[in-house]
């Protein structure tokens, strides 16, 4: 080899290297954690970025030294030296990766069996996922529903998935962890937020035309609150009932993520306008009431002009009668059913 | 194989004069291709109406069925019966006497040869090409359409059925229609030529397993115009949200089984011809490595291929038959698809790399002027890639719900891969070293590949932790990982070979200045499209979804704009090519002073290829080496193979 070469190579591999981390020191890479969970991942990240940065400087260095070098004269019509190989450096260069990857292959299964643990007295929560829709309930809390998570600091909560019809996928970016739920088994994730706050939770499986419209949110809550927001939510749900009835079944089956609805405080655009039920019926033909509740169990009998068929999952007509009646009344009072 | 006849050039003797009237329509050709699909269109509606009135069902014309078995399954035929892809073999089996082979189906003397069915490789090969980057246009259109409508938060260009169906669309044909078949054009004209073979084993497979390809195109184009719309249920089409959808969905089943038989019947015929038909001296040690690549991705392709035809054919009983595979309701096994889906596909991403690895072991090593770098390491680390590529599929559902003790095992075989593919790496690198570079654009395009892949194999890496991977699924992470490893892998390589051979298959020179251009601008738009890609997809941008959050709108503002100048760069090529075609400058036989056979012959290559089945005396790779030779041609061989043994 030519004298110098492994200077000047390892050189520009420290070039490349600083670039290497500025490059994955500046921008945020990972959004900021808020669990146990996310924090051991972040380990794993970092840990697998520091090889994979030195590895790219080490190719980028040969990559550049020899074209900056070994670049052929114009008209140098000549060979290059007959190297056939070298037995040391191919052993290395098989060895050495073997060695880094199954360190991170070590590393990545203690986080995982770490991740998954649940401790003593986890937080059960049962996650029903649906078109195109999020609903919660508290097993440990006369299965106590909402259609917006909260959820204590600093304990452990194990997940219940189930999905209602299509794969769906849970995801919380600043919790770092992701279950599918899978129609016809449970699946479960464990997470541990450690930080209060609002997060997005976004389902990251297509699901359908509503698929970006299938988001939820998280709160995270001191353990105290938590509790508070646990009875008074609890004493509401007993006494439900009258009026409130239709618009809980209303959030609880994610109408407003595909639906805009004012009464309901919803601006979903996938599928047509519930403010305007009223005209809809009138179009279709039929009487206000018989018409919504038609639209709830077999949603293709009359599909409004401008939307798609086969896009409102026909899941609802499973809905028990005395909510798809509060439903429907809900419904058509909202959209002036006196007219 | 040495009695091959070659005849000068020109085989013209023994052809049939052409028919006159009312028979023009019964030979073989586009007059007889529109009554026999309207008469198999028929047969087969045919059957589905009888078969429904014997049982008594209810009602008679069902359309899904209708459309599977008379659109999407006879009607092809008839159009492959038409054009006379099964003239020989029909006669045969009828027991007529089958006409003697006059090679008229055989080479290109005009224009209108390309649209026959043509047994000749290198015509087959130029017909795969033109065929996968008229599909490759179409699915970057739809690409556009995605990014378009990505620019901004909120709806602008498109529905979401218009735009799942983009999406969905897009990445079917990039990876049936465009890389798999591009790299099956790319060494149908090579692999033949690289052996010393005058054409492959099975000629007429050849023609019938190209002519399938066009079939399952147009099936995919045509489902933007079906019922409902095109398949929206991403190119994985994972079950249970396949089985419930609107017609489009067959055509995507149907139009997959048409181009995963083509691409059966070309790995069988290349396993074929590689193993029977290396020219003397050509021992399995001798072969080039695009050869050896081509090797290994057909044993691939053959026995994984089988496995997304029925996860296809599962859907789509599911979906017309109201069979209960992924009916959860009713016992099925929703993640059995997944199973069986990726079982498949993931050994396609190596199907659709292994080519592409042993085009770059050429370019490199012929425009470096070295022999490549550790030879049999580089043929033995395909066949590490091949073997675990069959045990790596459930790294695709780390969060699927599978069994929680396969994540663990699929981790260690998913970051093994990583040593036989940082192996070939490093061996490139290698070959470059005290080398002579000569950076023409078929060398650009191969650098560009090595850097570029060396980041996509990282962030492979990163995806195989598992927990890491729990994290960036299903997010732009993964969109950003598969453009850098298939962009690079497939696209890249597809450039740098089709850049290599063009002066070979064209017997003219391409614009040595616009394939620069064409290079810089994609290389340099395809990062500012797919690494941004990176960080979103870590920072929570979900992938397959039309509008998002608002904090990722100037992201994807830059990487829609960024990959317009990526789309439009390939104006650049198809300029350069086609103008170059006709009016380029006449190429010698061995532009690249290769030592390999394919080079060894006129450019464009007779019509069998060798007047002389040349013998093979030593590696393909020895540049540098004083006196070292490949083969010997042209009757050189008596005098120099004694000098040779000498």
């Amino acid at each position: 080899m030519r004298r110098g070469a492994i200077v000047q190579l390892l050189l520009f591999a420290a070039v490349a290297g600083v670039i290497a981390t500025i490059m994955a020191l500046y921008p945020h890479w990972l959004p900021p954690t808020a669990s146990e969970q996310a924090d051991r991942i972040g380990y794993v990240f970092w840990y697998v970025t520091i090889i994979c940065a030195a590895i790219f400087s080490l190719v980028a260095a040969i990559l550049i030294y020899s074209i900056v070098k070994f670049r052929a004269a114009p008209g140098d019509d000549s060979d290059g030296q007959s190297i056939h190989g070298h037995t040391g450096l191919e052993i290395a260069w098989t060895a050495v990766p073997f060695a880094l990857v199954t360190s991170m292959g070590i590393f990545s299964a203690v986080v995982l069996a770490r991740n998954d643990r649940t401790g003593n007295n986890p937080l059960r929560v049962d996650i029903t996922a649906q078109q195109f829709a999020w609903s919660f309930k508290y097993p440990q809390h006369n299965d106590l529903a909402t259609t917006v998570l909260r959820l204590p600091v600093d304990r452990t909560v194990r997940f219940r998935l189930r999905a209602l019809d299509v794969i769906h996928s849970f995801w919380v970016p600043e919790f770092a962890q992701k279950q599918d739920a899978v129609p016809g088994i449970d699946t479960f994730v464990t997470i541990t937020p450690n930080k209060k706050g609002v997060f997005p939770i976004i389902c990251t499986e297509l699901c359908g035309l509503g698929h970006a419209a299938m988001r939820s949110t998280v709160i995270v809550m001191s353990q105290q609150a938590w509790s508070k927001w646990v009875k008074s939510a609890s004493k509401a749900a007993g006494g439900g009932g009258g009026a409130n009835a239709g618009r809980t079944v209303f959030d609880q089956n994610g109408c407003g993520s595909c639906h805009t609805f004012k009464p309901a405080n919803s601006a979903g655009k996938v599928g047509p306008d519930l403010d305007k039920l009223s005209e809809e019926a009138q179009r279709a033909g039929k009487p206000l009431e018989e018409f919504v509740r038609e639209s709830i169990v077999d949603p293709n009998a009359y599909v409004e002009k401008g939307y798609p068929a086969n896009v409102m999952p026909p899941t609802f007509k499973s809905l028990p009668k005395e909510q798809l009646d509060s439903l429907v009344q809900f419904l058509i009072s909202g959209s002036g059913g006196a007219k | 194989m040495t009695e091959v006849v070659t005849n000068g050039h020109h085989v013209t003797h023994g052809a049939a004069p052409p028919p006159t009237g009312f028979r023009r329509f019964l030979v073989a050709g586009w007059l007889r291709v529109p009554w026999m699909m309207a008469l198999f269109f028929a047969i087969g509606l045919g059957l589905v109406l009888l078969l429904r009135s014997i049982a008594g069902w209810d009602p008679l014309w069902e359309w899904d069925t209708i459309v599977v078995v008379a659109f999407l399954t006879t009607m092809p035929l008839g159009f492959l019966a038409g054009l006379g892809a099964f003239d020989y073999w029909v006669y045969y089996a009828l027991g007529y006497p089958s006409r003697p082979e006059d090679h008229s189906g055989h080479g290109a003397r005009s224009w209108k040869d390309y649209f026959r069915v043509n047994t000749d490789h290198k015509v087959i090969g130029v017909q795969y090409l033109s065929t996968t980057f008229f599909f490759f246009v179409i699915g970057g259109l739809l690409a556009m359409l995605v990014r378009a409508e990505l620019a901004q938060p909120g709806m602008q260009f498109t529905d979401n059925q218009g735009y799942n169906g983009a999406f969905s669309t897009h990445a079917t044909l990039m990876i049936f229609l465009f890389v798999i078949p591009a790299f099956a054009g790319l060494a149908n004209y090579v692999v033949p030529l690289m052996l010393g073979a005058p054409d492959m084993a099975f000629p007429r497979l050849n023609a019938l397993s190209y002519w399938l390809l066009p079939i399952a195109g147009l099936m995919l184009v045509a489902s933007f115009f079906a019922p409902g719309g095109a398949p929206a249920a991403g190119w994985t089409n994972y079950a249970s949200l396949s089985t419930h959808q609107p017609m489009g969905v067959l055509f995507f089943n149907m139009a997959v089984q048409w181009a995963g038989a083509s691409s059966v019947m070309t790995a069988l015929n290349f396993l074929v011809t590689i193993i029977t038909m290396r020219a003397p001296g050509m021992t399995f040690w001798r072969m080039p490595l695009l050869v050896w690549a081509n090797f290994t991705t057909s044993l691939l392709v053959v026995l994984a291929t089988p496995f997304i035809a029925g996860s296809q054919f599962f859907v789509m009983f599911d979906n017309v038959m109201h069979t209960h595979f992924f009916d959860w309701n009713a016992g099925g096994y929703v993640l059995g698809y997944q199973h069986i889906f990726w079982f498949y596909s993931h050994p396609a991403v190596y199907i659709m790399m292994l080519p592409g690895f042993g085009i770059i072991s050429e370019v490199i090593s012929v425009m470096a002027r070295k022999p490549i770098f550790g030879y049999r390491l580089m043929a033995l680390s395909l066949l590490a890639i091949l073997v675990l590529g069959f045990s790596v599929w459930a790294h695709h559902m780390f969060v699927s719900g599978m069994a929680s003790y396969l994540r663990v095992p699929m981790m260690i075989t998913t970051l093994l891969i990583a040593v036989p593919t940082g192996i070939k790496v490093f061996s490139w690198c290698a070959t470059l070293w005290e080398g002579k570079l000569h950076f023409n654009t078929p060398m650009l395009w191969a650098l560009g590949f090595v850097s570029m892949f060396t980041i996509g194999g990282l962030s492979g890496v990163y995806l195989g932790a598992v927990p890491i991977d729990i994290h960036v699924s299903d997010t732009a992470f993964i969109v950003a990982h598969i453009h850098y490893v298939l962009f690079s892998g497939a696209f890249f390589t597809i450039m740098a070979g089709a850049y290599y051979w063009f002066p070979k298959m064209t017997g003219r020179m391409y614009d040595e200045r616009l394939g620069k251009i064409h290079f810089w601008t994609t290389f340099v738009a395809f990062n500012c499209t797919f690494f941004p890609m990176h960080l979103i997809g870590t920072q929570g941008m979900p992938r397959r979804v039309a509008d998002y959050v608002p904090k990722f709108a100037d992201w994807n503002l830059f990487i829609s704009i960024s990959s317009f100048v990526l789309g439009a760069s390939i104006i650049v090529f198809f300029y350069n090519m086609i103008t170059s075609w006709r009016y380029g400058p006449p190429a010698p036989g061995n532009p690249w002073r290769a030592l390999t056979l394919e080079w060894q012959v006129t450019s464009p290559p007779p019509v069998f290829n060798f007047d002389e089945i040349p013998q093979v005396v030593g590696s393909p790779y020895e540049y540098g080496v004083p006196g070292a030779r490949h083969a010997l041609l042209n009757g050189a061989r008596t005098g120099q193979l004694e000098e040779v043994q000498r």
